[in-house]
C-alpha cells in the first residue's frame, strides 16, 4: 500500500512537473505550403520537374547542409520559428483553372495551409491567386509568366520570375543584335533578312498574352509580323497552322507551347519542311526534357528564353550544387521550369524566415521587404526583392533572362547553350536554323 | 396554375423513388449547417452546376434524342453576358442572367433552325462545329477580352453581395444553385409532361409517323433546343460569379459540352433522374478518386484510369445508363 502511494505519488510529480515545463518548451510547429501545380494533362512533364523543384528545396531547407552556400541550408528548419519544418501539399490542377480554384479553397480551409505556391499555367493562376486574395493568405508564384498577373493590385501575390514583356523584349533585342553583328559566331546579318515574323501561340492567359506582346515589339523594333496564331494546346493536329505560318514565308518563327504541343509543333514543321532562319520558343514546352529526348537531332539550332540552363552552372557554382543533388534524384539536369519552383520555395523560406511567424499579416510585411541576394539562387537573376507600388506590385525586380540554344557538343549530346545576353554567352549561335 | 399543378406532382413515380428524393433533397438542405469540408462543398457546387447542365441537355437530347454536343457555346453565352455586363456596366447578376437567357434563347434559335433539318450523327457532328467556331470567335474578340478573358476582380466588389452575386464563402452560392437545382427539377417535372413533352418522345420513337400525326417536327425540336439552352445559360451566369474568372478556352471547351452529354447519357437520359444521377455518381467519383490516390497519395494518374474504367463498365453494362440499371432490376423483383 505504501509502496503503490509513493509510485502514485512520483507519478503525480512527473505529471505536475511535465505540465508546469510544457508552456515553456518551444514544439516545432509545421508550416503547410500547398503546392498547385499540372501532374496530369499536357503539361504533366513540366509538372514532374516543378514538383521535383520544389520538393528539393523543402529538403534542403529542412535539413542542415553544410557545403550548400545557401541561408536556408544552414538551418534545419526556419530557424526564427524554432526550427519549424516544411510540408509540402500537392495538388494537381490538370491545366484547369476552375479545378486550381476549387483546388486553392481545399487547401485554404481544409488542409489550412499558411501559404500557396504555384500554379505553372498562368490561367490556373489566375483563378488560384483570386482565391488566395480572397481569403488573404499569400501566394508566391515561381513560374507563371503571363504579364497580367501582377498587374490587378493583389496584396496577397508575389512573382519571382520575370514575365514575358521582358523575355519577349529580349527575343527583340537578340534580333536586333544579329542584325547589328552582335551575336557571337555570326557575321553581321542584313535586318531585311530576318525582317518577317510568324508566331503560333497557345491561346490561354499565357500564350495569348505572348501573341499581345510579339505584336507590340513587331511594332516597336520595326519588324513585319506576318502572321499571328493562336491554337489550343490540347490540339491532336497542328497541320493546318503549321501550313498557314509555311505561307507567311517568314524569316523568324516564334511559338508559346506547352510540352505536348511543342513536340507536334516542331513534328509538324519537321514533316512540311518549314525553313525559317530563326526559330524560337518561350520556355515551357521548348525546354522540358521531354522536348529533347523526343525530338532528338531534330532540335539543334532551336533558340529558347529560359531563366536556366545547365550550363549556368559554369559560372555559378552553387547552381551546379543543387543541379548536382537535382540529377541525383530525377535523371535530368534542373530546366527553367524546376530551377523556378525551387527558388519560388526559397523564396517562401526566407519571407517565413523573416517574417518568424506564419501569421498573414507577418507574412505580407516580410514578403513585401525581402531582399534576397542574387548569390543565393540558383537562377542567374541579380536578387529577389518585390515591388511594393507602381503599375505592377508583387513583381520581382531583378530578374532576368537567357537566350538558349539547342547545340550538339563534340560527344555528339544534345544541350542548351548561352546566346543571349551577348556578354554571357557559352557558345556561338548558329545561324540560319539548319536544314531539317 | 394548370403547369404549376403538374411541375409539383409526382404521383407517377413509385413511392420509394420520392422516399429517396425527399431524403436526399433534406439531406442537401441541412448539408452545409454541419461540419463539412471545403472541398465537399465545392464537389456539391459542382453536381449541381453539372445536374442543371445535363437536365437541360436532356431535354434535347434525352427526351427528344438529338444528341447535342455543342452545350459549351450556351454556357459561354450565359458566363460572357454576367461578366461584360458585371465589368463594364456594374449590372448585377439578377439582371444579366436573364439578357444572357435571351441572347443564348436567340442565338439558339439562329443556330437551331438550320441544325435541325440534319439528323443523327450530322446533327452531332454540326453541334459541335457551331459551338468551337463560337468559341473561336470569343477568342479574337477583344470587347469579351479575347482568349484571355474576363476577371471579375476580387478586391473591387466587397462580399457578401446578393445583387451582383459575389461572395466570399461558397454557402452562399451554394443555395443559390440548389435554389436553381430545384427549380430545375420541377420545370422538367413539368415539360416531361407537357404537350411538347409528349411530341418529343413521339419523335424520338419515330419522326415520320410524329409528322403523321400532326406533329411539327422541326419546330417542336427548335423550342426543345431553346428551353435546353436557357438552362444551360442560367447555370453559365452563375459560374462567371463563382469562379470569377472566365476564358474561352476553360469555359466553352469542347470538354464541358462533352462532359455534359455524358452525364445525362451515364445517368439515364430520357428519364427525369437521369441527369442528377449522373452527374451525382461522376462528379464526387473523379473529386475524390483524384483527392485520394491523385497528387496526394503520389499515384497520379490512376485517378483517370479508374474513373475510365467506371464509364466504360456502366455503359458496357447498361446502354441505357444507371436509371436503365434501376428500371431492370425492378423489372426482375417479383411484385
Amino acid at each position: 500500500m505504501k509502496r503503490t502511494l509513493k509510485w502514485t505519488t512520483a507519478a503525480i510529480v512527473v505529471v505536475l512537473a511535465f505540465g508546469l515545463l510544457v508552456p515553456t518548451v518551444v514544439w516545432a510547429k509545421e508550416i503547410k505550403i500547398g503546392v498547385i501545380y499540372p501532374l496530369t494533362g499536357g503539361a504533366a512533364a513540366a509538372g514532374r520537374e516543378l514538383r521535383a523543384g520544389a520538393e528539393l528545396a523543402a529538403d534542403i531547407a529542412n535539413n542542415a547542409m553544410a557545403d550548400l552556400e545557401m541561408a536556408m541550408a544552414k538551418n534545419a528548419g526556419i530557424k526564427s520559428m524554432g526550427g519549424a519544418k516544411i510540408t509540402l501539399i500537392f495538388k494537381d490542377h490538370e491545366g484547369n483553372p476552375t479545378l486550381g480554384a476549387d483546388l486553392a479553397k481545399k487547401l485554404i480551409l481544409d488542409d489550412k495551409v499558411d501559404g500557396l505556391l504555384g500554379c505553372y499555367h498562368s490561367s490556373v493562376t489566375k483563378t488560384v491567386s483570386a482565391v488566395a486574395e480572397q481569403y488573404g493568405v499569400p501566394m508566391i508564384n515561381g513560374s507563371s509568366t503571363s504579364p497580367g498577373l501582377t498587374e490587378r493590385g493583389f496584396k496577397w501575390f508575389w512573382r519571382t520570375t520575370p514575365h514575358d514583356r521582358w523575355f519577349t523584349k529580349d527575343l527583340f533585342e537578340l534580333l536586333k543584335g544579329l542584325s547589328e553583328g552582335k551575336a557571337r559566331g555570326v557575321a553581321k546579318v542584313s535586318k531585311q533578312d530576318i525582317m518577317k515574323l510568324a508566331s503560333a501561340c497557345e491561346k490561354t492567359e499565357w500564350g495569348s498574352f505572348t501573341s499581345t506582346l510579339v505584336e507590340e515589339f513587331s511594332k516597336e523594333y520595326g519588324f513585319d509580323l506576318r502572321k499571328s496564331l493562336l491554337y489550343a494546346k490540347e490540339a491532336p493536329d497542328l497541320s493546318s497552322e503549321v501550313r498557314s505560318l509555311k505561307a507567311s514565308r517568314a524569316d523568324v518563327m516564334l511559338f508559346a507551347s506547352y510540352t505536348s504541343d511543342a513536340i507536334l509543333m516542331i513534328k509538324t514543321l519537321d514533316a512540311q519542311k518549314v525553313q525559317p532562319k530563326v526559330l524560337w520558343g518561350q520556355d515551357a514546352g521548348f525546354e522540358t526534357p521531354e522536348f529533347q529526348q523526343t525530338l532528338g537531332d531534330s532540335i539543334v539550332g532551336i533558340l529558347t528564353r529560359t531563366v536556366f540552363l545547365p550550363k549556368v552552372v559554369e559560372v555559378k557554382p552553387l547552381a551546379g550544387k543543387v543541379n548536382k543533388m537535382y540529377k541525383e534524384r530525377t535523371g535530368n539536369d534542373l530546366s527553367g521550369a524546376s530551377a523556378r519552383s525551387f527558388t519560388g520555395l526559397q523564396t517562401w523560406v526566407h519571407v517565413l524566415e523573416k517574417a518568424g511567424s506564419t501569421d498573414p499579416k507577418a507574412v505580407q510585411a516580410a514578403a513585401n521587404a525581402i531582399e534576397i541576394s542574387g548569390s543565393e539562387l540558383v537562377v542567374p537573376w541579380a536578387g529577389i526583392k518585390f515591388s511594393t507600388s507602381g503599375k505592377e506590385i508583387g513583381q520581382n525586380e531583378l530578374g532576368s533572362g537567357l537566350i538558349g540554344q539547342y547545340q550538339k557538343d563534340a560527344s555528339g549530346n544534345i544541350g542548351l547553350e548561352i546566346v543571349y545576353p551577348f556578354d554571357v554567352t557559352t557558345a556561338d549561335m548558329i545561324y540560319p536554323f539548319p536544314k531539317w | 396554375m394548370e403547369a404549376l399543378k403538374s411541375a409539383f406532382d409526382f404521383s407517377d413515380f413509385p413511392r420509394s423513388d420520392l422516399f429517396v428524393a425527399g431524403a436526399l433533397v433534406v439531406l442537401l438542405l441541412v448539408f452545409p449547417l454541419f461540419p463539412h469540408s471545403a472541398f465537399a462543398m465545392a464537389t456539391v457546387i459542382q453536381f449541381f452546376i453539372f445536374s442543371l447542365y445535363g437536365m437541360g441537355w436532356n431535354t434535347i437530347g434525352g427526351y427528344g434524342g438529338q444528341v447535342d454536343l455543342g452545350k459549351a457555346q450556351y454556357v459561354g453565352i450565359g458566363a460572357y453576358t454576367t461578366a461584360v455586363m458585371l465589368i463594364r456596366w456594374d449590372i448585377p447578376f439578377w439582371v444579366s442572367m436573364p439578357v444572357g437567357v435571351c441572347l443564348a434563347v436567340a442565338w439558339s434559335f439562329v443556330i437551331g433552325f438550320p441544325l435541325f433539318r440534319l439528323k443523327g450523327h450530322y446533327f452531332a457532328i454540326a453541334t459541335i462545329a457551331t459551338s468551337l467556331v463560337l468559341k473561336d470567335l470569343f477568342e479574337v474578340w477583344d470587347f469579351v477580352g479575347a482568349a484571355r478573358g474576363l476577371e471579375i476582380s476580387p478586391i473591387k466588389y466587397t462580399p457578401p453581395d446578393f445583387l451582383r452575386l459575389i461572395f466570399r464563402e461558397d454557402i452562399y452560392y451554394y443555395y443559390v444553385i440548389f435554389a436553381f437545382f430545384l427549380i430545375g427539377i420541377f420545370y422538367i417535372n413539368w415539360f416531361r409532361k407537357s404537350r411538347l413533352g409528349f411530341q418529343l418522345r413521339a419523335i424520338k420513337d419515330n419522326e415520320s409517323v410524329a409528322q403523321s400525326l400532326g406533329i411539327n417536327v422541326h419546330l417542336a425540336k427548335v423550342k426543345t433546343y431553346a428551353i435546353a439552352t436557357a438552362f444551360v445559360s442560367v447555370v453559365g451566369s452563375f459560374h462567371a460569379c463563382y469562379i470569377k474568372n472566365i476564358e474561352p478556352e476553360d469555359t466553352m471547351s469542347l470538354n464541358i459540352s462533352i462532359l455534359i452529354a455524358l452525364m445525362a447519357m451515364l445517368g439515364g437520359a430520357g428519364s427525369l433522374w437521369g441527369p442528377i444521377i449522373g452527374a451525382g455518381i461522376l462528379i464526387p467519383l473523379k473529386s475524390y478518386l483524384k483527392e485520394w490516390l491523385g497528387a496526394t497519395a503520389g499515384l497520379v494518374g490512376i485517378d483517370l484510369i479508374l474513373y475510365a474504367l467506371i464509364i466504360m463498365i456502366i455503359s458496357a453494362t447498361e446502354p441505357r445508363g444507371i436509371w436503365g440499371i434501376v428500371e431492370r432490376l425492378r423489372r426482375r423483383k417479383p411484385n
